[in-house]
This record gives structure tokens, C-alpha cells and sequence, in this order.
């Protein structure tokens, strides 16, 4: 919640190496995407997956990885309490049970929730998955040796905000109680509907203390999933994962487990990878990714390749790239110059700088385009596709800067076409047409970082974005939006410094309720609301689009992780 | 160049150099190399045309920043839409990918960057180099130990890495064109301090000087009036090569990401937006590639061609049209201070033990 989640942050990093490359790609046909794929055969179990990546998977240890709904490759080895449902676009947002026999059965005002693991679970060595397995595997992510979860469970867990994990602290965390081996109590210090979303992160994964090596474990992490790892090689640049034969589709309906070995290659050059996907040799032909996406230049190339087209997935991810301002900056603390620059936004120059219509969506919420978000789509400063100079004008003439304004847009020198130089200037160039010249900060990425996340330093006006830790407005709008998030020593994420009654209680409300769709509808209206205040102007919601080899079936790319889900994949 | 040939006569008329007649000797063995006279020709239209930006992208009617997003495919990652990358009568070389900013006015504009940063950067090296160079030769065994042991400093850094290393320091608020500049002169003229040092030592011997120095003329008077003007044929021949090796620093620092910020284009920067264009559309890298070439091309053989007629003993192996069937005439005439031999900028300091 405090930051966009690893997985969208490595997409996002991913998405920048490879339009350093160009030598390949697909494309044509807008969306083939999953469909196009699977085609006339059934996938049947055998062969070897091969898994190209860029980014190393250096963390291994369920309590390291911050992951958005359990992860890609960790999804194969652990099981979590609940998990994501593994369904093509919007149907695949929904949060289903995995070890646990439901969702999870809350009190009457969310502050207690219950699970009841399925009957016959065992891991890789057939030893039974007991209740207080579950409850040790997120004790020892409160080890500050074993930390890089997302910060929910320590924020939420009654007496869990001091708690050191169970090498120092061997009484463990009285919130989590196991009254027998197959229930579990999470005992909440406020109402938390969303509490079964949280369930799907790796956290949620039982680990036997038994064979617990503390930083060690990721080595060998006790398999609960259809496959174990056999091999991990230089921290995670080569994985081989085989299948755990005490694994049981009767108890896990969401993993399809084709093939029989997955072979995960990374460190390699994005522009390495799309190479070898769109020339699907040999074992290539049998391969995926999942964090390199195709760049603009990639794109442009395979227009025409009918092959190479049907061998594109297009997915979307709960991710928003935006402006944001700090009103206590003049002249961002007068609403009218915001709504201005919020008019005179030229969406279509900005879209085609984050890579053209096929790789990002204008957007004027902030919450992304999805369901499962509670979208409700609003313009409150229609800009058209072009912007609207005259009304920007306008509004700087009421707010007294009539003739003209000068601001500094602070942006990232990264290349990650999302807060780098070329969307900053598209925004220049727009902005121009309505009289306020922009001058440009480009600072080197870490003290970007830095600076607009430090209320002390934080400037007026700076493009920024999020990510969905799951598909929720929760911890899309709470981080951003809640007033009582805002950190004054340390990293702040509500940049907006928005510390409004009627959101704060607003927040509160919908996190009391336990019907998820009741939950987004509520969030959808609270943006809608917030947005009306012009703190931030939604730019665009970046699209997926990955190449796969030939004998790739069965691809299903769900809205939830936005990119090709290899628990559904077959290579024959 | 001529020019501070032709200064030296006024410099002093007990100067042993007829600086006239070396003018007028310069500019008859420069005609007789036909690739030299069109190196020479292509520097100076490109001058022009960067002197000439805004007037040739007023006549084009464009400029270099503003977008065009309804002239690039968005359903195909922003490819220029049309044959030849968008070529039209109001974009004469196209438009770029993704923005649809107008090529031709980023390439004119763009020179502007990469022939004024470079040329600017060669004087700051000259003028060190020079200055270091004189002062070292000059100046007693403390002084030249000194100067002597920063140039070898300043020749051992690797001139990208610090570069790269003061670029990220500096705010990003000073001026990024002059601050380039800056950087590539101030660190890369430790070879032509060494060159001018070694021809110093050479000269500073010679009878003419000897003579100055006996009729009581100061240090600084007999380095301006008898050391400069022999010192100049092999600066002028160093700075001619230094231009094209700083206009590739400078594109090098654009192409990492150092150098000037967008919106400003330069060559440099063109080249690593073009990258992974190189087969969706072409013409986008070809366009700087090209330019780049062509300009370090015609600034190295003009400086060769400069070489050899201000010195053609020592002129380069290159031998590109430099006709060297005139040399030994040529030769023969030549002025003792012409005929050292340590005059090229790949010369060492042998000079320094003499």
C-alpha cells in the first residue's frame, strides 16, 4: 500500500529495457491477445515451459516478495489461503479460495476473519499443511531479516506494529490464533472487508518450522503448489521448477499445471527476449515471459506479421500514470490552475509518448478502467483528445494569471515512458498552447523517488503513478487520498496532502463492508468525489502486450496481473 | 586560421618567420588538395545551416518542439504515417516517431548543439593547453614539474567517465549546453599542452629567441611575440582534428543521456531516442547518423588537409588528397620553424627531454 507493488514496478522497469531493443515483435490485429492462442488443440501435461525474463527472481522466500495476488512463478510453488481467480480479462479479478475451504467467513464488523483449510493438503514431502504452518510463514515475515512484504499485515494485525517475527519473538503473534490444525482466526484492529485479497500474497503461504533456514529458505522453499524447485542457480537467474507429485488438482482448482518442468531464464536484455519469442526456435518455441512487455518501435515493426500477431497477449493491469500537484506550492494551491492544466492536458500526444493507443489508454479517472476497481468513468475537465487551450485560458485569466504562467514539471530521468523526459514533453508542449510555459526538472531516479515522496521536499507539480497491490480501490485511493496516511518523516504517498473529513470517514465506511462489489461501487464514487478537488490529472492506464512461442496454449491473461498467467499455459 | 598566421607579422616585424609569405604558402598547398577544399567547403555550409536554423525552419514552416500527434500511426506504437517516414512539402525529412516533431527543424536545430558545444569546447582546450603548455616550458623546474604532472593527470582520466561523473553533480538547473561545453573543454586538453610544451622546449633554443631574450625582453613579451607564432601551425593543426572528437563527446554525453535536455535536440540525443526505430522507421536514425558522419568526416580530413599544408613533413599517413607529388617542392621551401618534427597531435613529448 505504501508504494506500487514489486510486480508492477518490475512490469514497469521491464517495459523500459525493451524498447531499447527493436529488432522484433508482433503485432497487427489490435487485440488477439487470449483468444487468438489456444486455438484448435486441447492442452495436454507434458514438456518443458521455458520462462525468459529480464528481471532475476531474486527473492524466493514467501515472506520476501511483495507480489500482487500470489505472484506468476511463486504461484506454482506456494498456495496461499485464498488466491486470484485464473480467468481471461475482467472475469479474472476475483479472489477465490486456494488452501482455505472459502474466502473467509469475517465477524460481524470485519475485524475477525476465519478459515478452515481444505481437507488432504500436504507438501512436497507429504507431510500434512497444518493451520499453524500458515500461521508461522507470516509470523517470520515480521522478521526484519526476512523483510519486502507489503506493510498490510503489520498495519492491520492487532499488537503486530512492534512485532519482530519468531526468531527473537518465540510467543509469537496472539492476533493469529489456530485452534486446531486445520482452522485459522485473524484477529483486525479495524474493520478490514478486504481482508480476503490480502490473503492471496505469499505471506499467506504455510511454511513448516521445522525445515525453516531463515534467509536460507529461498534455496528451497517446501513446495505447496504443484511444482517444486530443483534447482535455483546465481540468486535466481535460472530456476528450474518440476512437478510436486504430492500436489492434488482435487484441492486446487485454479492451477492447471501442464507442463512438467518449467525452466525460469533471466538477466537477459528485453530486446534478447522478444527476439527470441518472435523467432520461437527450439526450445523457444515452448516460451513465455512475464516481465518483458513490447516497446512502441517493436510494435511498429510486426505490424504487418500475421504470425507474429496472433502470438501477442494484451493484457491490463490496475496501474494509473498521472500528474500530480502539491497545493501547498503557489501556484498549485489555487484550484483554478489546476483545473487549467487539468483542460489543456493533450491526451493523444501524451498516449502516443507512453508507446501509441495499443500500449496505453487516456485516462480521466484515476482509479483504472476495471470493474473490480468500481470504475465510474467522469471527465470533470473534458480536454478532449486534444486538450482545450481556450478553457484553460480562461480559467488562468479568473485565477489572475492572465498573461501567462510559468511552472516547473518535475519528472524521473528514467526511461520507463512513464514519469521519463517524453512524457514530460508532451505535457510542455501542450501546456504551451494555453500560455503557461513549463520548465523542465529532470532528476536521476532515486532522488526523484526521494523527493516527491518527502512532504518537506515534495514540488508543486510532477508526473507520478500507481499501482494495485490487488484489484481493489482500496489500495489504489487509501494510500493517496487518506489524510491519516500522510507520513511527515518519511516515505508519504498521499502527495496530494489531502486531509479531508468526509474521505477519511468515507475510507472507513467501505473497508467495514465484506461485499467486495458493494465495496468497489462505494470506491468508485469516492474517486469521482476526490477528483473533483483537481489534485491530480490522470494521464493514462498503460496495456500489455507480450509475444509467446508458437506451441504456447491455453493463454489466459487475467485483469488482476494483467500478463500471461503460466499456472494455465500448455507447451503440447 | 589565417588569420593567426596573418597576425604575426604585425606581432613584430624582427620576427624570423615571414608570416606573409607562410599565409600565402598555407593557402596554395591547401588548394592543391581537392578533398581538403570540399572537407572545407561542407564545414562551412553546415555553419551556415546551423547558423540559419530558424530561418530555414521558418521557411519550412515548422519548429523543433511542437507535436503532431495526427501524423503518427498511435495503434502502432506512433510510427511516422507515409512512405519515407512522413516526408511531405511541410516536413521535408519527416517527422519523429511517437511525437511527430518535425525532423528537419530537429536536425538544423540540432547542429546548433553539436557544431556550437564543440566548437566552443576546442577554444577552452586550446586556450588551456596552450597557456599550460608555454608556462610549463617557461617556467623553472618546480613550475614545469607541476604543470607537467597535471597534463599527464588530465590525459590519464577517461574522458566519458568524468564527464559523466560531473554531469551528474551539477543542478539541474545550469544551463545544460554551457555546462557541456565546459566539461569536455576542461578536461580534455592535456595533449595539445603537451604538443605545445614540446614545441616550446624546440623553440625556445633557437637563435631568434636566444637573441629576444638577450636584448632584456620579458618572458611574457618573447612568449607573445617569438613562441606564438611558431606555435601556431601545429595548434591550429590539433584544434582542426579536436572539433570532430568533441562533437562526438558531445553526442556520446547526448546519447547516455548527460548531455543537452529535452526539448532541445541535438544530434546526440536524436541518435538515442532513434535507436529502437532502426527497422520501423529508418530514416529517423539514418537522419543525425548521417549528419554525424558527414561532419566529423569533413572536420577530420579538413584538419588533415590543414596539417599537411602548414607542415607537410608532418603530415598525417592519411595522405587524402594532398597531393603529394608537390611535397618535396614544398618542403624545400619551408621555414626552420615549420621543420620540427613534433608537430602533429600524435607527437609525445620527446620535446620535453631535449
Amino acid at each position: 500500500m505504501r508504494q506500487p507493488s514489486v510486480s508492477a514496478r518490475r512490469v514497469a522497469a521491464a517495459s523500459v529495457t525493451l524498447v531499447v531493443a527493436a529488432g522484433v515483435a508482433a503485432c497487427g490485429p489490435k487485440d488477439t491477445g487470449a483468444k487468438a492462442a489456444g486455438g484448435d488443440s486441447q492442452p495436454h501435461k507434458d514438456g518443458t515451459l521455458s520462462v525468459l525474463n529480464a528481471q532475476p527472481q531474486q527473492d524466493f522466500d514467501p515472506a520476501r516478495l511483495y507480489t500482487s495476488g500470489g505472484g506468476n512463478v511463486p504461484s506454482l510453488v506456494f498456495r496461499t489461503l485464498t488466491t486470484r481467480n485464473r480467468e481471461n480479462g475482467s472475469a479474472g479479478a476475483k479472489v477465490v479460495p486456494d488452501l482455505a475451504t472459502d474466502t473467509g467467513r469475517p465477524s460481524k464488523d470485519a475485524t475477525v476473519w476465519t478459515y478452515t483449510l481444505k481437507k488432504g493438503l500436504t507438501y512436497e514431502d507429504g507431510t500434512p499443511i497444518t493451520s499453524a504452518d500458515i500461521k508461522y510463514g507470516i509470523e517470520r515475515s515480521f522478521a526484519p531479516e526476512l523483510s519486502g512484504g507489503a506493510p498490510y499485515l503489520r498495519d492491520w494485525l492487532v499488537g503486530a506494529a512492534d512485532y519482530q517475527g519468531p526468531y527473537k519473538d518465540k510467543k509469537g503473534l496472539d492476533a493469529i490464533e489456530t485452534p486446531d490444525s486445520r482452522t485459522i482466526v485473524f484477529h483486525l484492529n479495524k474493520p478490514e472487508g478486504e481482508f480476503p485479497y490480502l490473503a492471496t500474497q505469499t505471506q499467506f503461504t504455510p511454511v513448516p518450522k521445522s525445515k525453516d533456514t531463515g534467509t536460507k529458505y529461498e534455496e528451497h522453499p517446501i513446495s505447496s503448489g504443484p511444482y517444486k524447485v530443483v534447482k535455483n542457480e546465481n540468486d535466481g537467474e535460472h530456476l528450474v521448477l518440476e512437478r510436486n507429485p504430492h500436489w492434488s488438482a482435487a484441492t486446487d482448482s485454479e492451477r492447471k499445471a501442464y507442463p512438467d518442468t518449467i525452466d525460469v531464464r533471466s538477466g537477459l536484455d528485453s530486446s534478447v527476449i522478444n527476439q527470441r519469442l518472435s523467432a520461437s526456435q527450439g526450445a523457444d518455441a515452448a516460451a513465455v515471459t512475464t516481465d518483458t512487455n513490447l516497446g512502441p518501435a517493436e510494435l511498429a515493426k510486426v505490424t504487418g506479421d500475421k504470425d507474429l500477431a496472433a502470438r501477442v497477449g494484451t493484457g491490463h493491469f490496475g496501474y494509473t500514470n498521472y500528474i500530480a500537484f502539491n497545493p501547498t506550492v503557489k501556484p498549485f494551491d489555487n484550484v483554478k490552475v489546476r483545473q487549467a492544466i487539468s483542460y489543456a492536458i493533450d491526451r493523444s500526444s501524451v498516449v502516443n509518448a507512453a508507446g501509441g493507443s495499443a500500449l496505453a489508454e487516456p485516462a480521466t479517472t484515476f482509479l483504472p478502467d476495471q470493474k473490480s476497481f468500481g470504475y465510474t468513468p467522469y471527465d470533470l475537465f473534458p480536454a478532449g483528445r486534444a486538450g482545450d487551450p481556450a478553457k484553460a485560458r480562461e480559467l488562468l485569466k479568473q485565477a489572475g494569471y492572465g498573461k501567462g504562467l510559468t511552472v516547473t514539471l518535475t519528472h524521473s530521468n528514467s526511461k520507463d515512458f512513464e514519469t521519463s523526459p517524453e512524457i514530460a514533453t508532451a505535457i510542455q508542449d501542450a501546456l504551451k498552447k494555453a500560455g503557461i510555459t513549463v520548465k523542465l526538472q529532470g532528476l536521476e531516479d532515486n532522488d526523484y523517488s526521494d523527493k516527491i515522496h518527502t512532504v518537506k521536499t515534495e514540488p508543486g507539480f510532477f508526473l507520478a503513478h500507481w499501482g494495485a497491490d490487488w484489484p481493489s480501490g482500496g489500495p489504489f485511493l487509501a494510500p493517496i487520498f487518506d489524510g491519516r496516511q500522510i507520513v511527515e518523516d518519511g516515505a508519504n504517498f498521499n502527495t496530494g496532502l489531502l486531509n479531508d473529513k468526509s474521505v477519511n470517514n468515507e475510507i472507513d465506511a467501505i473497508n467495514k463492508l465484506t461485499d467486495l462489489d458493494a465495496a468497489a461501487e462505494r470506491w468508485g464514487a469516492l474517486d469521482k468525489k476526490i477528483g473533483e478537488q483537481a489534485l491530480t490529472v490522470p494521464l493514462f492506464h498503460p496495456v500489455y502486450k507480450r509475444l509467446y512461442g508458437k506451441d504456447v496454449k491455453n493463454i489466459v491473461i487475467s485483469d488482476w496481473t494483467g500478463v500471461l498467467d503460466i499456472s494455465q499455459v500448455a507447451v503440447k | 586560421m589565417s588569420q593567426a598566421l596573418a597576425a604575426s607579422p604585425a606581432a613584430g616585424t624582427d620576427t624570423p618567420v615571414p608570416a606573409a609569405s607562410g599565409a600565402r604558402q598555407f593557402w596554395r598547398r591547401l588548394r592543391t588538395q581537392r578533398a581538403a577544399l570540399v572537407a572545407a567547403a561542407v564545414v562551412a555550409l553546415l555553419v551556415l545551416v546551423a547558423l540559419a536554423a530558424p530561418l530555414l525552419t521558418a521557411l519550412e514552416g515548422q519548429d523543433p518542439t511542437t507535436y503532431h500527434p495526427s501524423l503518427v500511426d498511435s495503434a502502432r506504437g506512433g510510427v511516422p504515417i507515409g512512405s519515407l517516414g512522413g516526408a511531405s512539402a511541410d516536413h521535408w525529412l519527416g517527422v519523429e516517431p511517437q511525437t511527430g516533431r518535425d525532423l528537419f527543424a530537429r536536425l538544423v536545430y540540432g547542429a546548433r548543439v553539436s557544431l556550437g558545444v564543440a566548437l566552443a569546447a576546442t577554444v577552452i582546450q586550446v586556450a588551456i593547453g596552450v597557456a599550460v603548455g608555454v608556462g610549463s616550458a617557461l617556467g623553472n623546474r618546480w613550475v614545469d614539474q607541476l604543470l607537467s604532472r597535471a597534463t599527464d593527470i588530465i590525459v590519464a582520466l577517461p574522458l566519458m567517465v568524468m564527464s559523466l561523473a560531473l554531469l551528474a553533480i551539477v543542478p539541474s538547473s545550469f544551463p545544460r549546453p554551457v555546462l557541456v561545453t565546459l566539461v569536455i573543454g576542461l578536461i580534455a586538453w592535456g595533449n595539445i599542452a603537451k604538443i605545445v610544451r614540446a614545441q616550446t622546449l624546440a623553440l625556445k633554443d633557437l637563435d631568434y629567441v636566444s637573441a629576444a631574450r638577450l636584448s632584456g625582453w620579458g618572458v611574457l613579451r618573447i612568449a607573445r611575440r617569438e613562441l606564438l607564432p611558431g606555435l601556431a601551425a601545429p595548434v591550429i593543426t590539433y584544434a582542426a582534428l579536436l572539433v570532430p572528437t568533441n562533437i562526438s563527446a558531445e553526442a556520446a554525453l547526448s546519447f547516455l543521456g548527460v548531455g543537452v535536455k529535452p526539448p532541445t535536440p541535438s544530434w546526440g540525443q536524436m541518435l538515442t531516442a532513434a535507436d529502437v526505430w532502426y527497422q520501423a522507421a529508418p530514416q529517423y536514425l539514418l537522419l543525425p547518423a548521417g549528419a554525424l558522419f558527414v561532419t566529423v568526416l569533413a572536420l577530420t580530413v579538413l584538419g588533415d588537409g590543414v596539417r599537411t599544408a602548414l607542415d607537410p613533413r608532418a603530415a598525417s599517413r592519411l595522405r587524402i588528397g594532398t597531393g603529394r607529388k608537390n611535397e618535396g617542392a614544398d618542403s624545400a621551401t619551408d621555414k626552420p620553424v615549420h621543420g620540427h618534427k613534433d608537430t602533429g597531435p600524435n607527437s609525445d613529448d620527446r620535446g620535453a627531454t631535449a
